[in-house]
């Protein structure tokens, strides 16, 4: 039989459809029954305006939409004899932003979501914190508007570099604010210093005598049997270009190149109830995205620890969720001591009206590579095509030849399946967008 | 958001055709949790409230404020439920209806994913005809894209404390949206100067002229509160695209439409002949120092 479960609080609303024999899950179906077209309200418009509307894509990821947008218009620059090179200056400090606008995703990812449904699940002394991770959100948030002007819906990131031009004053408010979120992180969430956690090379170092939340987590999860549950295929894939990170397709621990040209998309399958989503695949083959993706491709010890014991389980995707945060802030605050003011924000670009060509922007957005395809003529955009890590993670396929979730929600309890869906960290807006 | 208690406002948050933009601007009010402590929160899309989507869109409940964010889309449905019927049940008995953002206020951005049929729940851009139409007393509109936090946390709060807002005519709290956008941009001197800005990324010059700002045309408090607490778009070089305005989104964002050199559209309420007049006799000018860079980091010996 059939049952129909709806998933709130993934920006937005999915169902799942559970197939469910002795108990257990045989094949799971996902649906994403919303749609606004952000593609067609693209269409048309000057290509510049893409800088605007395309954070509208979503209010938890935008910066990471503004982002590809840019990226794809310098592409096409560049693919129409324009070629743009940034100053160091304007590249340190979108991937500021960038990251930033990653490490409130991941606060609230884990005190509104995780944490809250794990204490459901193992009736655990885990206790709900959803203010904490607004909390620490809101202060990344402000990281983010002293370059950016504001969060949500920047659009300060403009073909040949940003739009701010910030003082010392500036930069040293921005580390005050990564200051005062490291110095959050460690006394409300690890419990011990993040140079400490950051040289954390086992699981084994999750230190038992220390109460904290992230301890307390880690122990929930082993609790749950969450390291030998939500296995997908042990595939994984980073395609933005970035310093925090490698481009890299992983089977196993094995890494190969990538080459966007593969990425294709298929139309969802969903028996029970009209879809508006596609899965995005690689090589037709389905790859899980995201920090554990990302954490695997540049061989963190811990990580690399993590897999060798659990694979690709739901305790690993949540870790290494949590230990991106620590090293993201980290990076963050090495970003900021190198920006050097007195170099230029913008470069001279030529004007927008005069290009006509195609540009494809990739960035790792909180959940993974992002993708944004612009065709433009004369500086107006004749077609827009997006594809989004939740594509690639929460896809529908059909039983013989199931996605990243549907491997790895099979064979659960129903209760765990749905806590397993979670720790891809899904977003609905985005998914059909 | 779980606790609940007698006599507090029972707050409920719907979704129309939305990027839960509003909804996460909202988490960054710097009070969140004494405002929050004022009601009882019935649902909130981001975060585990007293009821589920399941039970709210049963339309078994009722509320007393009830924030809706995002376009009235007739069609659409969440959880199989028309919104359009679950907007009805839940605006007929509540005592306050909130618009976050400019979806909800006038169509906004998605308005523009299905323009004949989406619309904002009492304005259809500038046309008062929306869905509520015969609950308009109750309806405030906060819009933005998205909502300012402290714009909902001011809102709420005089709900809260039982006080009146006073909104204008197209029903928006005078209090937030009597300024412009204009109004504190640390531009303004060069605005009354005339001084362009010579391209993006400089502190110096006014994006007035040729960057398309919408700042001096557009009732916004974003200069006087500003965003996240530090700063706001024309402070750090991006032009204000007036997105609290019914006709946001405009085309050519980044561009100030001009007829023969001169802004099409001048500041709000001034004359184009006393504007361009200033204008004229400003420019014969030039000031030196609103010439030069702002900051001289040359060191001296």
């Amino acid at each position: 039989m059939i049952t129909r479960q709806l998933i709130e609080q993934i920006e937005g609303e999915a169902s799942v459809y559970f197939d469910i024999k002795e108990k257990k899950v045989n094949f799971a179906t996902v649906t994403f029954p919303h749609f606004r077209g952000m593609e067609s309200i693209l269409e048309g418009k000057n290509a510049l305006d893409s800088l605007v509307i395309s954070p509208r894509v979503c209010g938890i990821c935008g910066h990471a939409h503004l982002m590809a947008t840019v990226r794809a218009l310098e592409d096409a620059y560049k693919n129409a004899g324009c070629e743009i090179i940034l100053s160091e200056k304007a590249e340190k400090i979108r991937e500021f932003t960038l990251i930033m606008e990653m490490i409130q995703n991941h606060f609230k990812w884990l005190y509104i979501v995780i944490i809250p449904e794990l204490a459901k699940l193992t009736n655990s002394i885990l206790e709900k914190k959803p203010l904490k991770g607004a909390y620490a959100a809101s202060l990344a948030a402000k990281a983010i508007a002293i370059f950016g002007g504001q969060w949500p819906h920047s659009s300060y990131m403009i073909p040949g570099g940003v739009t701010c031009d910030p003082t010392q004053i500036d930069i040293l408010q921005a580390q005050n604010h990564i200051d005062e979120l490291i110095s959050f992180f460690e006394r409300e969430s690890l419990g011990i210093a993040l140079d400490k956690f950051l040289s954390f090379e086992s699981c084994k170092d999750f230190n038992k005598e220390i109460q904290s939340d992230i301890t307390l987590l880690e122990e929930s999860l082993i609790v749950a049997d969450m390291n030998h549950k939500g296995l997908a295929y042990d595939r994984f894939i980073v395609m933005g270009e970035h310093d925090f990170t490698h481009v890299a397709k992983l089977k196993q621990t094995r890494a190969f190149g990538v080459d966007s040209k593969y990425v294709s998309t298929v139309e969802a399958y969903s028996p029970q109830e009209n879809t508006y989503a596609y899965n995005a695949l690689y090589k037709d083959e389905y790859y899980e995205t995201g920090p554990l993706a990302r954490m695997m491709s540049i061989s963190l010890p811990i990580i690399k620890n993590m897999h060798r014991r659990y694979k690709d389980s739901a305790y690993s995707r949540v870790m290494a969720r949590v230990f991106e945060i620590g090293y993201m802030l980290n990076y963050a605050k090495e970003l900021l001591q190198n920006i050097d003011i007195l170099q230029e924000s913008v470069v001279n670009v030529a004007d927008i009206k005069k290009i006509s060509a195609s540009g494809l922007g990739i960035v790792e957005a909180p959940r993974g590579p992002l993708l944004h395809n612009i065709e433009i003529k004369q500086g107006i955009i004749q077609n827009y095509k997006i594809i989004t890590p939740t594509q690639f993670n929460i896809g529908s396929s059909t039983i013989e030849k199931p996605t990243s979730v549907q491997i790895a929600m099979k064979g659960t309890t129903k209760e765990d399946a749905l806590f397993i869906f979670r720790t891809f960290d899904v977003c609905s807006v985005c998914t059909t967008h | 958001m779980h606790s609940k208690q007698d006599n507090k406002p029972r707050l409920l948050w719907l979704q129309g055709v939305t990027c839960n933009g509003n909804t996460h601007s909202f988490l960054n009010l710097p009070y969140l949790p004494l405002l929050l402590d004022k009601f009882e929160v019935l649902y909130y899309p981001a975060m585990e409230a007293l009821h589920s989507f399941e039970e709210i869109s049963a339309c078994k409940l009722s509320c007393d404020v009830l924030i809706f964010e995002g376009a009235y889309d007739p069609l659409m449905k969440r959880n199989g439920v028309f919104m359009k019927e679950m907007l009805a049940h839940y605006a007929a008995t509540a005592k306050h209806i909130v618009a976050a953002g400019t979806c909800a206020s006038f169509g906004g951005m998605f308005k523009e994913a299905a323009s004949h049929r989406n619309s904002g729940i009492l304005f259809n851009e500038e046309e008062m005809n929306g869905p509520l139409l015969k609950h308009k007393k109750r309806i405030i509109n906060l819009s933005g894209c998205p909502i300012h936090p402290e714009w909902m946390g001011y809102t709420l709060s005089m709900i809260a404390n039982d006080q009146t807002v006073i909104t204008d005519e197209l029903h928006r709290p005078v209090e937030l949206y009597s300024n412009l956008a204009h109004h504190g941009c640390t531009r303004n001197e060069y605005f009354e100067w005339k001084v362009d800005t010579k391209g993006f990324g400089q502190k110096e010059g006014c994006l007035f002229y040729e960057q398309g700002c919408r700042a001096p045309m557009t009732h916004a408090s974003c200069n006087k509160i500003l965003w996240n607490e530090v700063s706001s778009k024309t402070r750090i070089g991006t032009p204000c695209f007036g997105c609290t305005e019914p006709d946001f989104p405009r085309t050519e964002l980044f561009q100030t439409k001009t007829n023969m050199s001169i802004p099409e559209d001048v500041p709000l309420g001034v004359p184009k002949r006393s504007y361009l007049t200033m204008a004229g006799i400003a420019k014969t000018f030039h000031i030196k120092r609103l010439e030069g860079k702002l900051i001289d980091y040359k060191t001296t010996d």
